[in-house]
C-alpha cells in the first residue's frame, strides 16, 4: 500500500485524457487503464471518475457514445476529440515542465545556493 | 410561434433530463457490475464482490449529484422539486389556495380579457404581406388640418411625382344594388384604382386582379370589370365554379366578373363587409365633367405602400414638397397638404386612448390583486415560521429557501393565470356584445400565441410581484430569535412584517381611489352625453335606406319619393313620414362650401357648411324645432324659386343680429341635373341645431334644400309611428316593393338604435371601468379587513392585558378602528394626487366633465374611507369582545 499515491487535485482530468488517448474506453476501462499505465501506483476513488468524465464531455474534450462492452453489457465509450488531443498535448507539456522544475528545486543542495 | 417553440424546448429539456438521468444511472450501475465481475474472478463470492465494489466506488448518491452538477442539470432538478413541493403545500392549505387562486384568476382573467381586445384591434398585424409599410395618405386643408379625402387629379399627380412609395391606390366605398333573378340586394362595394390588389399583395383565388388600363371606362359596348368577395360568390352564384366572364347588373350598369378574392380578404377593413370591388372607371364617365377630372372634388381615400426603408416622416416630407407645388399650380383650390398615417393606426383611430385607459385600469386591478395575495402569503408565512427555521437549521441556504418560496408563488400565479385565461375566454362572448360595433377587426378576437404569451408572462410577473417580498421576508430567519419567539407561536418577523402589510394596504387603497375617481369621471361623462339634447326626438322613428337610382334619372326621383312617402303615410300606425339625404348620427355628412349674399368670396376661401336635402315634413317627423319661417312644401320643386332652410348656428354666424328669412345663400352643391354654377337660394326657414355628427360635437352650420330641388339617389326614409316602429318593417318593405321592385330597402334601423350606437364607445368604457373600479374597491376592502383581522389576532394577548387592566370596550374598538382608518387615510392621501394625473390622461375621453371635477375626485376618497371603516369595524368589534380571561389563558 505504501507504493500507492493519492493523486494531486486537478491531475485526474489529465490522467483520464491520457488513458482515453490510447483508445476508446468505457468508465471502468478508464479506471483499469489508469491503474495499468501507472503500474497501480495511483489510487482514484472510483466514483470520482464519473463527474470528471461528464465534465470533460461538457467541455468538448471527450465525446461519448453507447456501445457494448466485452462482457456484453451496454456501456458508454469515451473517445478523445480534436480539442481533447490538443489539451492533452498542452497539459502534458505543462506537467513535464512543472515536474522538472520541482525535481530540480528539490534536488538543490546548500552549496549550490 | 415563439411560444410554441419555447414550450417545445422546455419539453425536450424535461424529456431529455429524464433520459440523461436514466443513462447516468445505467453507466454507474454498469461500472459496479464490471467491478463486481472483476472481484468475483479474483475469488470473492458474488454477494461479497458486489458489496466490495460499492465500497470502492464511494458515496454513490454524492457522486451522482456531482455528475448532475457537471452536466448542468441540477438547477432543473431543484426547480422540479420546488414545484412539486409548492403544489403539495397548496394542496395541504386548500382554504388559502382557493382564496389566492380565485382572486388571481379574477385579476389575470380581467387583464387577459381586455388585452385580447387590445390584441385583436391594435396589435395583430393587418392581413397583408407588407402590412407594416401600408399607410394612409390623407389630403388635408392647410388652414384647418381637416379633410382626409383626395381628388383624383391630386392622386394622379402624387403617384407620378413621388419617389417614396412602391405604389399608391385610391378607393372609396359605394352602395350598389344587385339586380338579379331574386329581389334586389344592397351591396357594400368599393370603387378602387386598378393597382390596389397588387399593392396590398393579395391575388384573387379565382381569375385575375384589375389591369392598369381598367381605370379608364370600357369602350362602348364593353362592361367594366368587377371582382367579387368569396362570400358573395358563394352566396349569389352558389357552387358555380366559374363565375369568370359572367355579367352582373349593378343598378343601371353591367359589369363583367374577372375574379374572386380569398375568403379572408377585406379592404377597406370596416364594420360592414365590402362584397365587391370595381375600378375607378365608374367615376370616369362624362368626359371633362367626370368626377375623376375635377381637382376640387375631394372624395377618395388613398393608401400607399412605403418603399422599404422609408419612414412615414420621410414620406411626409416628400409629399409636402409635392403638395406645395400643386398648390402653386392650382391656386383656385384651398391650399392642401398631406398627412401620412400607418394604416393600422388609422384603423384603430380614436379607440386607441380608451383601449389603453382600460388596459391601464385593469393593470391597477391586477396590482391590487397582487397586494392582496402578498398579504395572504405574509399571513401564511407566520404559520410557516417554524418550517423555515428548521430548514435553516438543517443547512438550507437563504437563497435556496427564497427560491423555494418564490417557486411556490410562481406556481400559484400560473394556476391563477390558467384559470384566468379560461375565465377571459368564456367572458369574451359577453364582452364582445358590449363593445361598440365601430371597433374594427373584432372578429380577430380570440386565442393566439400573443395572447398565450401575455397570460404566461403576466402570471409569472404577478407571481414575482406578490411573491418576492414575502419570500425574502420569510426566508430571513434568525435562528436564535425564532427560538425565542417560538414559545409564543405568533412570531413571524414581528414589526417589520406588519409594516410591509400596512404598506400593501396603503397601496391598495391608493390604487382603488385612482380607479374609482377615473370611473366616476367617465361614468359622469357618459351620463352627461346621454342627457345632451340632440335637437331631435329619436323615439319611435323607423329609418331605412332606399337606393332608387336604378332606372331613373335625377328629374324622375322627386315624384318617386313623393309616392313612397304617400304610401308609407297611409300605413296604419304611421304618424308622419319623410326622407332625408343624411340622417343625424349616422356619420355621413355632406360637406359643402357656401357663399353668403353680399359677401362675395373666391371659391377657395368660402366658409363651409353641412349640406342636406329633405322632403317636406322631415323636421316634424324627427322632431326638429322650426324656429322661424316655414317648412318646405310640395310646391318647392324644380320649377319654383330655389329655397333653403338653415339651422340656428348658420343664421347666427352669417347673419348676426339680422332676420335671416328672405336672405340668400349659395351652397356649393348643385341641383344635380342642370349644368353650371349652383343657384342662389332664398332662406325660408330656420330650424334648431341638431347634433348631426355626434352628441359630443358642437353644432356645425347646416343648410337644407328641398329634395325636389336637389335630388339624391340614395335616401334615408324616416317613419314616425305611434307604437314600437319595428313592427312596421314588413309592411314598409311591401309598400316599397309595390312601387319599385328594383329599389332595395336596407339598413333598417330605428333612430333610437343610431342614438345608442353613437354613445356605444363611451358606454363601453364607462361600464367596463366602472366594473373594474367596483372590483378594486372590493379587493381593497378585503385587504383592509384581512390586515385588521390579522392585527387583532396578533394583539389578542395585549388586548386581553389592557382589558384586564381596565381599558373599556370602546377604547379597544377605537384603537383598532383608528388604525384601519389611519392606513386608509394614508392610501387616500397618496391616491388623490395620482387620480388628478389619471384624470388628465382621460381628458380626451370626457364630455361635459372637467378633469378636476371636484365632486367626483372628492367623492371617491370619501367612499373608500367609508368602506374601509366598515371593513375595519368587523375586526375591531371582535377585538372589543375579547375576553381577558381567555386571551391570557391562550398563552
Amino acid at each position: 500500500m505504501d507504493s500507492q499515491a493519492q493523486i494531486l487535485p486537478g491531475t485526474l482530468d489529465l490522467l483520464i485524457l491520457k488513458a482515453v488517448s490510447l483508445g476508446p474506453l468505457h468508465g471502468y476501462g478508464v479506471l483499469l487503464r489508469i491503474g495499468q499505465i501507472s503500474n497501480g501506483a495511483l489510487v482514484i476513488e472510483q466514483g470520482a471518475l464519473y463527474p470528471a468524465l461528464f465534465r470533460l464531455v461538457r467541455q468538448g474534450l471527450l465525446k461519448a457514445k453507447w456501445g457494448t462492452s466485452e462482457n456484453n453489457r451496454r456501456a458508454k465509450y469515451y473517445e478523445l476529440t480534436t480539442a481533447g488531443r490538443k489539451r492533452l498535448r498542452e497539459e502534458t507539456g505543462d506537467w513535464n515542465r512543472l515536474a522538472t522544475a520541482m525535481a530540480t528545486a528539490l534536488k538543490a543542495r546548500p552549496e549550490e545556493i | 410561434m415563439k411560444l410554441a417553440s419555447s414550450i417545445r424546448t422546455l419539453l425536450t429539456f424535461l424529456f431529455r433530463r429524464s433520459r440523461v438521468e436514466q443513462e447516468m444511472e445505467d453507466e454507474l450501475r454498469s461500472h459496479l457490475q464490471d467491478r463486481a465481475d472483476h472481484l468475483e474472478r479474483q475469488g470473492l463470492s458474488r454477494v461479497e464482490a458486489e458489496r466490495q465494489a460499492g465500497v470502492e466506488f464511494g458515496g454513490y448518491q454524492r457522486y451522482k449529484e456531482e455528475c448532475r452538477e457537471a452536466l448542468g442539470t441540477r438547477w432543473l432538478g431543484e426547480i422540479i422539486a420546488d414545484v412539486r413541493f409548492g403544489l403539495r403545500v397548496l394542496w395541504k392549505n386548500p382554504g388559502f389556495a382557493a382564496v389566492a387562486i380565485s382572486i388571481l384568476a379574477l385579476g389575470i382573467g380581467a387583464t387577459t380579457a381586455i388585452f385580447s381586445v387590445v390584441n385583436a384591434v391594435m396589435l395583430k398585424p393587418l392581413p397583408f404581406p407588407a402590412a407594416d409599410r401600408l399607410v394612409r395618405i390623407e389630403s388635408v386643408i392647410v388652414a384647418t388640418w381637416r379633410g382626409g379625402v383626395a381628388s383624383y387629379p391630386d392622386f394622379r399627380d402624387w403617384r407620378a411625382r413621388n419617389h417614396v412609395f412602391d405604389g399608391m391606390a385610391a378607393f372609396r366605398t359605394n352602395d350598389f344594388t344587385l339586380i338579379g333573378a331574386r329581389e334586389p340586394r344592397h351591396l357594400q362595394g368599393a370603387i378602387v384604382s386598378a393597382q390596389l390588389f397588387s399593392l396590398l399583395g393579395v391575388t384573387p383565388v379565382i381569375g385575375r386582379g384589375f389591369l392598369p388600363g381598367e381605370d379608364k371606362p370600357a369602350a362602348a359596348g364593353g362592361a367594366d370589370p368587377v371582382i367579387l368577395s368569396y362570400d358573395l360568390w358563394r352566396r349569389e352564384f352558389g357552387a358555380d365554379a366559374s363565375p369568370l366572364g359572367r355579367t352582373i347588373q349593378l343598378g343601371d350598369q353591367a359589369f363583367t366578373v374577372v375574379g374572386v378574392m380569398p375568403q379572408a380578404f377585406q379592404f377597406p377593413i370596416q364594420a360592414e363587409p365590402v362584397e365587391l370591388w370595381t375600378t375607378i372607371a365608374v367615376d370616369a364617365r362624362g368626359g371633362a365633367n367626370a368626377m375623376t377630372e375635377q381637382r376640387g372634388a375631394h372624395y377618395l381615400d388613398v393608401v400607399g405602400l412605403l418603399k422599404t426603408g422609408i419612414t412615414p416622416t420621410q414620406a411626409q416630407a416628400e409629399m409636402a414638397t409635392i403638395t406645395s407645388a400643386l398648390n402653386k399650380e392650382h391656386p383656385e383650390n384651398k391650399p392642401r397638404t398631406t398627412s401620412i398615417v400607418p394604416e393600422l393606426r388609422r384603423l384603430v383611430g380614436d379607440l386607441r386612448t380608451p383601449l389603453l385607459v382600460l388596459l391601464g385600469a385593469v393593470g391597477c386591478v391586477l396590482l391590487i390583486v397582487c397586494a392582496n395575495v402578498a398579504n395572504l402569503l405574509l399571513a401564511r408565512a407566520t404559520g410557516r415560521h417554524k418550517e423555515m427555521a428548521i430548514r435553516a437549521a438543517l443547512g438550507a441556504s437563504r437563497r435556496r429557501a427564497t427560491c423555494q418560496l418564490l417557486t411556490e408563488s410562481l406556481v400559484l400565479g400560473l394556476i391563477g393565470g390558467g384559470l384566468g385565461l379560461g375565465l377571459a375566454l368564456s367572458s369574451l362572448r359577453f364582452l364582445v356584445r358590449l363593445i361598440p360595433a365601430e371597433l374594427p377587426r373584432l372578429n380577430a378576437i380570440g386565442l393566439d400565441s400573443r395572447l398565450l404569451s401575455f397570460v404566461f408572462l403576466t402570471s409569472l410577473l404577478a407571481g414575482i410581484v406578490f411573491g418576492l417580498a414575502p419570500a425574502l421576508r420569510a426566508s430571513k430567519i434568525s435562528l436564535t430569535e425564532s427560538l425565542k419567539e417560538s414559545g409564543r407561536g405568533s412570531g413571524g418577523g414581528g414589526r417589520e412584517h406588519s409594516r410591509l402589510r400596512d404598506a400593501l394596504v396603503v397601496g391598495e387603497i391608493g390604487l382603488a381611489v385612482v380607479l374609482l375617481a377615473g370611473a366616476g369621471l367617465l361614468i359622469q361623462s357618459f351620463l352627461r352625453l346621454t342627457q345632451v339634447d340632440p335637437g331631435f326626438n329619436p323615439s319611435n322613428v323607423l329609418t331605412f335606406q332606399l337606393d332608387s337610382s336604378t332606372g331613373r334619372n335625377g328629374s324622375q326621383l322627386p315624384s318617386f319619393f313623393r309616392e313612397i312617402v304617400a304610401r308609407l303615410s297611409a300605413l296604419p300606425g304611421a304618424i308622419s313620414v319623410s326622407a332625408v339625404a343624411s340622417l343625424p348620427l349616422t356619420g355621413d355628412n355632406i360637406g359643402s362650401s357656401i357663399e353668403i349674399e353680399g359677401q362675395p368670396t373666391p371659391i377657395g376661401s368660402r366658409p363651409s357648411a353641412d349640406f342636406n336635402a329633405v322632403e317636406p315634413n322631415y323636421f316634424r317627423t324627427v322632431g326638429i324645432a322650426l324656429v322661424a319661417g316655414r317648412d318646405f312644401t310640395d310646391h318647392d320643386d324644380s320649377k319654383s324659386t330655389p329655397v333653403v332652410i338653415v339651422n340656428r348656428t348658420l343664421a347666427r354666424r352669417f347673419f348676426p343680429n339680422q332676420d335671416p328669412i328672405g336672405k340668400h345663400v349659395r351652397p356649393g352643391i348643385g341641383n344635380g341635373y342642370s349644368p353650371g354654377e349652383p343657384p342662389m337660394r332664398e332662406i325660408v326657414g330656420v330650424i334648431g341645431d341638431v347634433k348631426q355628427s355626434g352628441l359630443g360635437a358642437a353644432a356645425a352650420p347646416e343648410v337644407y334644400a328641398p329634395l325636389a330641388q336637389s335630388p339624391f339617389g340614395t335616401m334615408f326614409f324616416v317613419v314616425r309611428s305611434a307604437a314600437d316602429p319595428r313592427g312596421m318593417v314588413a309592411a314598409v318593405r311591401r309598400q316599397v316593393a309595390s312601387v319599385d321592385k328594383k329599389a332595395p330597402v336596407y339598413h333598417v334601423v330605428t333612430l333610437d338604435q343610431y342614438f345608442a350606437q353613437s354613445v356605444a364607445s363611451p358606454r363601453f368604457v364607462a361600464l367596463v371601468i366602472g366594473g373594474f373600479a367596483g372590483l378594486a374597491v372590493l379587493l381593497a376592502c378585503l385587504g383592509v379587513y384581512g390586515v385588521m383581522s390579522y392585527i387583532v389576532v396578533q394583539r389578542t394577548h395585549e388586548i386581553g392585558v389592557r382589558m384586564a387592566l381596565g381599558a373599556g370596550t370602546g377604547k379597544v374598538l377605537r384603537s383598532v378602528l383608528g388604525r384601519g382608518l389611519l392606513l386608509s387615510s394614508l392610501g387616500v392621501l397618496i391616491g388623490i394626487p395620482v387620480s388628478f394625473g389619471f384624470a388628465q390622461l382621460l381628458s380626451s375621453l370626457l364630455y361635459g366633465v372637467r378633469t378636476a371635477e371636484a365632486a367626483i375626485l372628492a367623492l371617491a376618497p370619501l367612499a373608500l374611507l367609508g368602506v374601509a371603516a366598515v371593513a375595519s369595524y368587523i375586526p375591531a368589534r371582535r377585538a372589543a369582545r375579547v375576553d381577558p380571561v381567555i386571551a391570557l389563558r391562550c398563552e
